[in-house]
């Protein structure tokens, strides 16, 4: 069953999921000025899977039941899915220019069923039947999954089990006939609040000594023991503004990040799908860590897209759109924006069949894209700042704009010397200006920064994973001797 | 004609998909043009790709006379011209 838009957010109102904010428990948090707009976002996975004109990447046949399901509940089944789902992804940044936070669930099922197959090959375990069955409950619901990797990991020099307080990993405090209880966190985890349920994975490869680190499962978001804590963003409190919305830049849609607390939560079995088999750990992560890399050569090009139509609108609006200079601006960020892309859909073609069915992308390639991910949104978001001009940081809020405060020596009022100072190509109004400004603000160094600027350098993975990955997959072996055998050593 | 049609999923397209089967509709008033179901029987299925790519899934549906693909809006013309042979061909079967 395909929920529709407004039968999800009236799903999250079912959720007793608990939430703190600014030193409070929010109760409706699904109404919140400052979460709302994150919870637009997922909606727009429901949304565009509803319309014709995008069913075919937001949709597909389930590999599990047939039937038709949203493509973020997924299992790869060809190169051709892969490449899928990165357009998909593109087509939602470009929906939201925001991270519309369905891809950690997505990327995690696919890590979580051939993982799973191959502990069980090896130890006769169960636990890739539970996770089908739990997968097939997802599909049939259209549910969103948090898929929850990140620890907030103590000191860095010391493994789980080293750490001086326990919980900095999150860990198996009990286990019992019936299941475990679990104890710990997960950090910066995008969208958490929004999902139904959460699927936890280990968040680096494990020794026999973190085997009670070495866990993973599905719960839902409102399990007993379970709370979040909101991540604020820069100018986040502008959401509470009375009458917001110039000044927001992107009123409808942004990002969700929180700190998910697991206060000695039980894990019925039938939803475990690691518990102590330690050397599986690190394929759990490598595998979903891959996938996330892929991701982001999808999403953060979407938002990219829309990051570049607002440079060339500032530009018009500006009435500098002529200038040799900026033209070669606007050719370099979609340069750069569709090298992004380029390797998403590599790592893509060159997916490969898992032991357990679903495809798997290019781990080099997708390394590849990633690290460039860390560096290209930057710079693109320099050319944007640089198009905009300063206006965009320095100009008076809204309110100012209308104000019928009168300050001239005519009588002039405070909205007619802003509307008259900030006026500039005839071809625009100076409220539209101030739009695509305020939109730019909102991308480049506002709410939105979270997820196009830092979540590009730290999320899946920060740029040093990447490179650790690339010297593995490198193959550099193998070019010292295309270089000997044609310079003709022996 | 009972046409289906089937959207690419619309990652970067080139030209407003939705417009372009809008002006084909006012083209060809007479033509029914339906959102592809599968199991529906269709006599002619009409894919609209945003780009050469013209990546949409569609061998699931089922058409009698085949399947016309556009990825821009010049192609319109000559698809009119292969609904008209496609009528033809139905009407008068070899």
């Amino acid at each position: 069953m395909l929920m529709t838009g407004q039968q999800y957010i009236d799903s999250l109102r079912k959720l007793n999921t608990r939430v703190y904010m600014f030193g409070e428990k929010i109760d409706n948090w699904v109404d919140h000025p400052i979460i709302r707009p994150s919870i637009n976002c997922v909606r727009m996975t429901y949304d565009l899977a509803q319309d014709p004109q995008y069913a075919d990447l937001m949709t597909t046949k389930s590999s599990l039941t047939g039937e038709t399901i949203n493509r973020f509940a997924h299992l790869h089944q060809s190169t051709d899915d892969l490449r899928k789902k990165v357009k998909m992804q593109r087509l939602l940044g470009q929906k939201t220019a925001s991270c519309f936070q369905r891809c950690v669930g997505m990327d995690a099922f696919n890590a979580v069923f051939s993982t799973t197959f191959e502990i069980d090959k090896k130890y006769g375990t169960s636990y890739h039947q539970n996770f089908v069955n739990y997968l097939k409950h997802v599909q049939a619901n259209d549910l969103i999954v948090d898929g929850a990797m990140t620890d907030p990991k103590g000191d860095r020099a010391l493994a789980p089990s080293k750490q001086k307080d326990a919980d900095l990993f999150l860990h198996i405090v009990e286990r019992r006939p019936d299941g475990i209880v679990v104890r710990g966190a997960k950090a910066h985890q995008t969208g958490s609040i929004n999902s139904h349920d959460h699927i936890i994975m280990p968040t680096i490869a494990m020794g026999e000594e973190d085997k009670d680190y070495a866990v993973s499962f599905a719960c839902p978001s409102d399990a007993e023991g379970l709370y979040m804590i909101y991540g604020r963003q820069s100018c986040d409190t502008r959401k509470l503004e009375e009458g917001a919305d110039i000044d927001l830049g992107n009123k409808e849609f942004g990002g969700q990040e929180a700190l998910v607390v697991f206060d000695n939560v039980f894990i019925p079995n039938d939803k475990i799908f690691l518990c102590g088999e330690f050397e599986f750990a690190g394929m759990m992560v490598e595998r979903f860590a891959g996938y996330h890399r892929q991701s982001y050569g999808g999403c953060k090009v979407g938002v990219g897209d829309v990051l570049i139509g607002a440079a060339a609108l500032a530009a018009d609006y500006n009435g500098a759109n002529k200038a040799s200079h900026v033209k070669d601006k606007l050719i370099e960020m979609t340069h750069l924006n569709e090298t992004l892309f380029c390797c998403g859909i590599a790592c893509s073609a060159e997916g490969y069949p898992t032991a357990a069915g679903n495809y798997q992308i290019d781990l080099l390639l997708a390394n590849v894209c990633k690290q460039n991910v860390t560096r290209f949104p930057y710079e693109i978001v320099r050319l944007a700042e640089d198009i905009a001009g300063g206006l965009m940081v320095t100009m008076p809020s809204a309110v100012d704009f209308r104000s019928d405060l009168e300050v001239g020596r005519n009588g002039e009022t405070l909205g007619e010397v802003c509307t008259k100072y900030f006026a500039a190509s005839p071809t625009c109004s100076t409220e539209d200006r101030m739009r695509i400004l305020r939109f730019l603000e909102n991308i480049c160094l506002g709410a939105s920064a979270v997820g196009y600027r830092t979540e590009s350098m730290h999320g899946a993975g920060s740029p040093q994973a990447q490179r650790i990955m690339i010297a593995r997959q490198g193959n550099i072996e193998a070019k010292k001797e295309l270089a000997k055998a044609i310079a003709g050593i022996k | 004609m009972k046409i289906g049609v089937r959207f690419c999923g619309g990652c970067n397209p080139r030209f407003d998909r939705g417009l372009a089967l809008e002006k084909i509709r006012k083209s060809k008033p007479d033509d029914e043009f339906l959102h592809a179901v599968e199991g529906e029987e269709y006599d002619m299925l009409l894919v609209i790709g945003g780009c050469t790519n013209c990546c949409a899934t569609f061998d699931h549906f089922h058409s009698h006379t085949g399947v016309e693909k556009i990825w821009s809006e010049d192609h319109i013309p000559e698809l009119i011209e292969e609904i008209e042979i496609a009528r033809k061909r139905i009407a008068n079967p070899e």
